[in-house]
This record gives structure tokens, sequence and C-alpha cells, in this order.
């Protein structure tokens, strides 16, 4: 089995690095459109023009623009991504910094959204044919029709202002103490320093921001996981396994669900993909210090180092995503596997 | 007492408004040991009896009527967890599509165990008891068979599979619905006698749901022929079809051609089977809108099930009167020409299978130097079974695949990978129709602009009238009627769709057509239809044609000569009756003696594998 996954991500890192060259020089070119002057803003606001135009000149502004972009890649495959012009510190700090908090809370609600998926998938099969069927479509389409930065306006302000139960603000209560950092990830971290007590306060913060994440990436996974189950279940293998006599359970868990996961599964890491940029949002009305939040003060600041950088770091992590969905299916479809 | 006791079962489908029968008043016994025959076409209901044993009735239907015992127990009323501990251990199944029967994503180890598990086999040692089952059904290396995925074997090795699934219990019942329909027809010959040998074993008795009668005469103790949910006949296999008494018997048996005999014409059995609506409006038997005996009586009296020898009963009014239904006479020998219409010299494919970056590649020949020709107004059989290479023949005429060498002329034309014009003038001249009649047909679109659609490129415009007159021409040479032309695929029976397909493909006159499989999965009425279409259009219009096909009795009836191809070669060709009569090749031969001829044969020759 290892061979074909070895083969696969071969295959599929070749084609990542062309997709990472176009999606660098679109950024890079989209951002020098902007009537934005990187060099009078790296100065003091009494800088003159020539101090300016000599800023331009130690900056290559003056390159042609082909030129530019060549030094910026090629720095940043040395590891230099630069300095922000805002922060004034380097940009992969600022980036490494936020970024295990943006997975984590997109993990989470990754997690969720399978959860709610499934469950809600498999209480849409059960039910079909009824009239709770009618009811529970319905639901899921209204389900499907709500962003996530509504539920999460709705968790905050039901959940933590009105029933005051979940923290809505951040990572981590004030007082509470910061684990040291090793892995970034605030819950790895805190469990592996044995802080039990930060580790249960994490988890609240992120309760409520993930789970309006999930809700919103569920309904397209339980409405797939559905018509799979109903396709599934016409096929000869699901007959010729009532005719053996093995239990209707036995035939869901072991002969139907695996089955049924493989197109829900292709769906799901179309779905991380949106739900990666979906944190965005959420990140910025729970004020979770993520690169969200760090993407919006660096366009608010035109701090062009940061945008270009956070802007490649989703795209990189869309394409990780879909290279792991791409190698679970191989594990699950023996049929992928000869070639 | 019987194992297996079916008393007056009548299976309905029920609505508030309405209960229509798809099963009325079925009575057999079956003892221990014993085959029993299911024979009739798609419709009659052969495949019911399974699933009301199963309980796995589809979605609407119930048993209205009749008992239905296992051993001296209720089937029909008993509790599902009784019915389920019966399931696959005193009762199995074998099904009609071996490879869709497995699931994709377990291995055959996993299912073999699960299996196991339910029969209370499982537990330590489950490998070892699986490979010893996997032996039973002849399949070598049993234990690395259990470490593979069901689309890693052929068609005829999950069928054994399946068989040693079925047998690991030593059920005392097995339905075998179709087992061999899928299958090439010297698998089918290996799958049949396997099944024998497991039962003879065990002592199971079997249930062999068929629409061959042929096939059912050579393995079943007794035949029950199905009509419209009806026991038509019920009797000795032997006597069954040697001297059947009810006329629908006879007019299945004359309906096939034979591959062996004196030529004869083809029964046909007109319209179709009603269905369950038409069923229920019917006052007297049912099938007397097709008997070609049928008088008053028979349309106004429902005629019971009597006995009209020791253990053979006949529901007919005038059993036995059959000796008046003959064959037609043999089609005359069509007047062939000397022109060649198409030449293949040394024709080949191979495929690169296992490409490496050093040390070059491995090939595989589906297609080894290929000489034939086809004349004008003659009829050519392939026949040869699944991966000897018929379909990249047929795909390499048409030009889905671009030969490896060799050279192809059609009407004195070279046509291998030439320009675009060449391209059109090939597809006027040569038209291809393919084994799947519905997934050819765009569901979008209306039969009439379906057959016309050739008519859309190339060529003069034609005006709205020329065209209407040349789809009311291409229906009715076709047999289909002009209301068809407004119609949609979807709503077209199986047989019709063909006819679709047969007129697209006519529509612009080609010289050479090329039929991949066109009668296989048709109903044997329906099939004598579509082959006696195809020699009355040769008639009319004069075109050649390459048939393929893995059904020797019908290439028989069909062509002038044959080409018979093994693992991608041609092995024999010639006249059809010469090559028939007198084989040649031995593996012309054991495809020839793999033919169920409706005859206990004391043992089918041996295939090599």
């Amino acid at each position: 089995m290892s061979g074909p996954v070895v083969k696969l991500l071969m295959r599929r890192l070749l084609t990542v690095i062309p997709t990472l060259i176009m999606v660098s020089l679109l950024l890079f070119c989209v951002l020098r459109l902007l009537p934005v002057d990187a060099a009078a803003m790296s100065l003091p606001p009494n800088a003159t023009n020539d101090e300016i135009a000599a800023m331009r000149i130690e900056m290559g502004l003056d390159l042609p623009l082909i030129q530019q972009y060549g030094i910026w890649f090629g720095d940043m495959i040395q590891g230099d991504f630069g300095t922000s012009i805002h922060f004034r510190t380097a940009v992969s700090t600022l980036v490494l910094d936020t970024l295990p908090a943006t997975i984590e809370l997109a993990v989470m609600a990754m997690g969720f959204a399978t959860v709610f998926g499934v469950l809600g998938g498999l209480w849409l099969f059960y039910a079909r044919g009824g009239a709770v069927e009618v009811g529970l479509d319905l639901g899921s389409v209204a389900l499907l029709s709500i962003p996530e930065f509504l539920w999460a306006l709705f968790f905050m302000l039901l959940f933590g202002v009105s029933l005051d139960l979940l923290p809505f603000i951040g990572r981590l209560g004030s007082g509470v103490a910061r684990p040291e950092t090793i892995t970034g990830f605030l819950l790895i971290d805190s469990l592996l320093s044995g802080n039990m007590a930060t580790f249960m306060d994490a988890l609240r913060h992120m309760i409520l921001p993930s789970v309006a994440l999930g809700l919103s990436a569920a309904p397209p996974i339980m409405r797939i996981l559905r018509s799979s189950l109903m396709d599934v279940y016409q096929e000869d293998y699901i007959h010729q396994a009532r005719q053996r006599g093995i239990s209707e359970g036995r035939i869901l868990i072991r002969h139907a669900l695996k089955n049924a996961f493989l197109p829900t599964l292709s769906l799901m890491g179309v779905q991380f993909g949106f739900l990666f940029g979906g944190t965005l949002l959420v990140e910025i009305i729970f004020s979770y210090p993520g690169m969200g939040n760090l993407m919006v003060d660096a366009i608010r600041n035109a701090d062009l180092p940061i945008i270009q950088t956070v802007g490649l770091t989703y795209c990189v992590m869309v394409l990780l995503i879909s290279i792991v969905v791409d190698v679970l299916y191989l594990v699950l479809n023996p049929k992928l596997r000869e070639a | 007492m019987a194992l297996l006791d079916v008393k007056q079962l009548t299976v309905s489908l029920t609505s508030k408004t309405s209960t229509l029968d798809a099963v009325s008043e079925l009575t057999f016994q079956l003892q221990p040991g014993k085959t029993v025959g299911l024979v009739g076409e798609s419709g009659a209901g052969k495949s019911m009896i399974g699933r009301t044993i199963a309980q796995l009735l589809p979605p609407g239907f119930a048993v209205t009527g009749g008992e239905l015992l296992f051993d001296g127990e209720d089937l029909v009323g008993m509790a599902p967890e009784r019915r389920r501990s019966l399931l696959g251990r005193d009762i199995a199944f074998i099904p009609q599509e071996p490879l869709s029967a497995l699931n994709p994503v377990l291995t055959i180890g996993q299912q073999f165990r699960e299996h196991l598990e339910h029969i209370g086999k499982g537990g330590a040692g489950w490998k070892d008891r699986a490979a010893a089952e996997l032996e039973a059904v002849h399949l070598h290396e049993p234990r690395a068979l259990l470490n593979r995925y069901p689309h890693q074997l052929s068609g005829g090795m999950c069928q054994r599979v399946l068989i040693a699934m079925a047998f690991a219990s030593r059920p005392r019942l097995l339905i075998a619905d179709e087992p061999t329909t899928a299958l090439d027809v010297s698998v089918q010959a290996r799958i049949v006698r396997l099944i024998g040998e497991m039962q003879k074993r065990d002592g199971t008795a079997v249930i062999f749901i068929t629409h061959d009668l042929r096939l059912a005469a050579e393995i079943c103790d007794d035949v029950i022929v199905l009509y419209a949910g009806r026991q038509a006949e019920y009797g000795p296999a032997e006597v069954l079809f040697r001297d059947p008494a009810h006329p629908y018997t006879r007019c299945l048996e004359l309906a096939v051609p034979d591959v062996t005999g004196d030529p004869r014409g083809l029964y046909l059995l007109p319209e179709r089977m009603p269905g369950l609506k038409a069923i229920a409006d019917l006052k007297g038997c049912r099938f007397a809108t097709r008997c070609p005996l049928a008088d008053d009586t028979c349309h106004t009296q429902e005629p019971g099930l009597a006995e009209v020898a020791p253990g053979h009963v006949s529901a007919c009014w005038k059993s036995f009167a059959t000796e008046g239904i003959t064959p037609p006479p043999a089609p005359a020998v069509a007047a062939r020409g000397s022109e060649k219409i198409l030449e293949a010299r040394g024709l080949s494919k191979s495929f690169v299978t296992n490409w490496r970056l050093f040390g070059g590649a491995s090939h595989f020949h589906a297609l080894k130097a290929a000489d034939f020709i086809v004349r004008d107004a003659e009829f050519v059989g392939v026949v040869g079974e699944s991966g000897s290479g018929k379909s990249t023949l047929a795909r390499t005429l048409i030009g889905l695949e671009t030969p490896t060498s060799g050279t192809l002329q059609l009407l004195g034309r070279d046509i291998i990978g030439t320009d675009g014009g060449t391209r059109d003038w090939r597809q006027k001249q040569m038209q291809i129709v393919f084994q799947d009649p519905q997934s050819a047909l765009n569901p979008r679109r209306k039969v009439g602009s379906i057959v016309a659609q050739a008519l859309e490129v190339g060529g003069p415009r034609l005006t709205a009238e020329a065209l209407e007159v040349r789809i009311r021409d291409l229906l009715s040479d076709t047999g289909l009627s002009q209301e068809m032309a407004a119609r949609y695929p979807s709503q077209l029976s199986g047989g019709q769709k063909q006819r679709v397909n047969i007129a697209r493909a006519l529509c612009r006159l080609p010289r050479l057509l090329i039929a991949d499989e066109i009668a296989s999965g048709l109903d044997v009425s329906v099939q004598a239809q579509l082959l006696n279409l195809l020699l009355r259009l040769r008639e009319e219009l004069g075109f050649s044609m390459l048939f393929i096909s893995h059904d020797l009795a019908v290439v028989r009836y069909l062509c002038d000569r044959v080409l018979v191809m093994s693992k991608g070669e041609i092995v024999e060709h010639g006249e059809t009756e010469v090559v028939f009569s007198d084989p040649q090749h031995p593996y012309t031969r054991s495809l020839l003696a793999a033919v169920p001829k409706g005859v206990r044969a004391p043992q089918v020759e041996e295939l090599s594998a």
C-alpha cells in the first residue's frame, strides 16, 4: 500500500510547485496595483522626496516588476519572507505565531463539521420516505443557507452574552497562565506542560468559534452522505449481504458506510478548504488571535509583505488539505491503489 | 417431507387502490438434494421466489396468499431473527452479477471472515477454513486470494468465491438466480458443473433461476416454466424439453437458434408479455394474446394447472397440441457479392501495460495480426470469450483505437490514421451499434431526432419534409411505429431501444455495420425479432455486417462466415456451417461443447483455462 501512496505524494508535490509559483505571481502583481508606496511608508512622515526616492532604490522598487518578483521569490525559498512595514519584525515570525491558532481552530471546526455532517446524514438517511424527512430536508437546506459569521454572532449573543455560558473573546481568559510555546498549538502545549486548567480554558474559548464554523460546513456533508448511502443501498453487495443474513446494523457500518464515505470524503476536502478561508471572519468576530486577524490588520496598514505571505500560507494550507484527502482516498479505495 | 413446500403462493404489488399479482398461486415442492429450474422471460416473476424466501421483496410488494414452508417452518410469518439465522446458514444464495455482489472496498478475506462468523465458524483458524472452502471450488492459491479485492478477480473467480461462501455452511437450500448469465459460455459450463459438485457433496436442494430453457433442461430434475407470474408448466426437465405440453414452453424453445442440427427459422412470439397492470385486466389465459393455438375459450376462461402425465402439469386448454407449433423455414441463403467491403491484413493492436523509465515496457497484445475480408452483403460473426480481443477488433475498425501495425481497407481505400475527409467518409460507410442500447441513446433527444442525427453533419441540408420522410422510413424499416418518433428513449423497451440504435446506424445507408453483442441481454422473443430484422434489412438495403457475439447459436443463425478468436488471435475462420459442424481448432471445439443443448451431457469437455 505504501508504494502507491508514495507515488501519489510525489506526483502531487510536483504539481504543487507550479501552483505555488502561479499563485505567488498573481498575489505579487495584484498587490502591486494597490496605490501604496511601500518606501514612503517605511520612512517617518517628515521624510523628503529625495529620501523616499533613495529608499525606493534601496528597497528595489525601481526594478522591473518581474525582477522584483524574482528577488521576493528567491528570498522566500531561503526562508526570508521579508519584514513587516508596520510591525518592523520578520513576517515569518508573525505568521508562525498566528498560524497554529488558526490551524487549531480549523481542525476543531472540521471535527465538528464531520460529526454534525455524518450524524445528520445518517439521520436524514434513516428518515427517508417518512414525514420526518420533509422536515429534516427543509432544515438542512435552511442550515445550508446560513453563513459562518451569522452563526458566530448568534452564538456569541446567545451562549456568550445572554446565557453567559462560554467565553467569546480571544484564546485564553485573562489571568490564565500561558504555557510555554512548544508546538504553538495551545491545546497541545498546555497538555504537554500538564496544565489542565489552561487546557480547559483554551478548549472553552474554542467551542463557540469552531462550532460556528463547523455548522456552516456540515450541511453539504450531510446531504452528500445521505445521497451516497441511498446509492450504495441499491448495490448488489448490500442485497447479497442481506441474503446472507447479515444484520442491518452491520450492513450499515461495515458495508455501506465505507463505500458511501468515499464521495463524502472528496467533498469534505473541498469543505475544509472553504472552512479554512472562513476562519478569517470568525477570528475577527471572536477577536481570536490567528492568521485572520493578522491579515486584516495587515490590509488595514497596507502591510504588503504580510499580506503576500499570509495569502500564500492560506494557499499552501488548502493544497496540503487536498493532498491529505487524496491520500485518504487512496487508502480507503482499493481500486485506486493499482496504477 | 419436502424441504421446500410452496403452496398457492401469491406475491402482489399492493397499493391503496389496487392489488397487482406478480406471482399467482405458485405451487411446487422441492426434495432434499434435488434441483428445480425456474424458467421464463424477464417479468415472468422468476426472481420473486428467491426474494420471497429471503423476505427481501421490492418496495410495495408483499405475500398476499398461500404458504411458503421451509422444513415445515413458515418462512413468511417467521420472526426476522429466526430468518436471519437461517439465511446464509441453511439457505444460501448465488447472485447474477458476481462482480457487483462482493463489496468493492473489503478484501475477499474480510468478507469471507464475516460470513464464517455469521455461520458460527469464525474465530481463530478462520483463515484455514476459508482457504479450505476456496480450495473446494478449485481456486488456486486460496490464501493469497484472501488478501485480494474483488476487482482484482475475474467474474468467474468472483462467482467461485461466492459459491464457496454459499456452501461454507453446508446449506440445505441454495437459490441460484441466473448465476451464469453474466459469464462466458465456457465459464458457465464450469460454474454449473461446480454447483452440481457442491450440491452432491452437501445434499443441497437447488432452485436454479434462468432464462435459458436448454441450460435448465441440462441440469435440473424438474423445471417450472413461468409466464406472467403464473406456472405455465411444471414437470421433469427432460420431458418438458423434449415433449412440452404448454405452447409457451414450445415457443420459448423454438425462439432460440440451435448450435447443431438442421438450420431452421426462429419462432416469433408476437408482442410482449403483459405487465402487472395488463395481467389484472386479462380474463382468460395470460398467454392467450400471444399464443398460436388460442381460441375463444382461451380468451375468456383461465385454465388451471392440470396433470397431463404423472408428475407433469400444464395450465392450458390445449396441452400437448404443441406439435402444431412449428418453426418457420430457415432464412433463405442470401446472395453474397464478391466486392471486398472491408479487408484487414496483419491488423494488430498492443497496449503498454507497465511502462518503466528504465528497461522499456511490457506489452499486452490485444489483437495479433488479424487477416480477414468482409464481402458485399455478407454477415461475418466474431466469437470468443471475453478478453479474446473481440471488442478491441471492433474499436480498431471504427477508429477508436489506432492499430499498432497492419493495414485496413474499406472499399479499397486505406482508412488508418488518415485526414478528416477520409474519417467522415469512413463514418458514412461504416457504423457501429453497441451492446448497451440504453447508454448509447441521448436521453434528452426524441427518437425521431436520434435516428436522423447523422444527417445533421456533412452532406446537403435536408428540408424539414425530406427529414420527416427519412425518419418515417427508418422507423418503419426497423419495425418501430411512427408514434415512436415523438418519444424519449426512457419510454421504450430494451428491444425497441436497440431498434432505434440500428435505425440510427442505417440512417446514411452505410456499407458495413459493426454490431457488438447487440442481441445479448434481450429476452429470447425480442432477440428472435431483432435477428430476423437484421436479415430482412440486409435483403432490402444490402449492407454487410461484422457481428460480434458470445452466443454461438445466434452467430450460426445469422452469419455466413465466422471468425473464432482466442487471446487476440483468429484461431479459426470459415463458412459458419463448416466451422460449426466440423471445427478444426481445439478452442472452437471446446467453445461449441460448452453450449447447453438441452440434454444431460455425460460430461462436458474440459476447457483449457
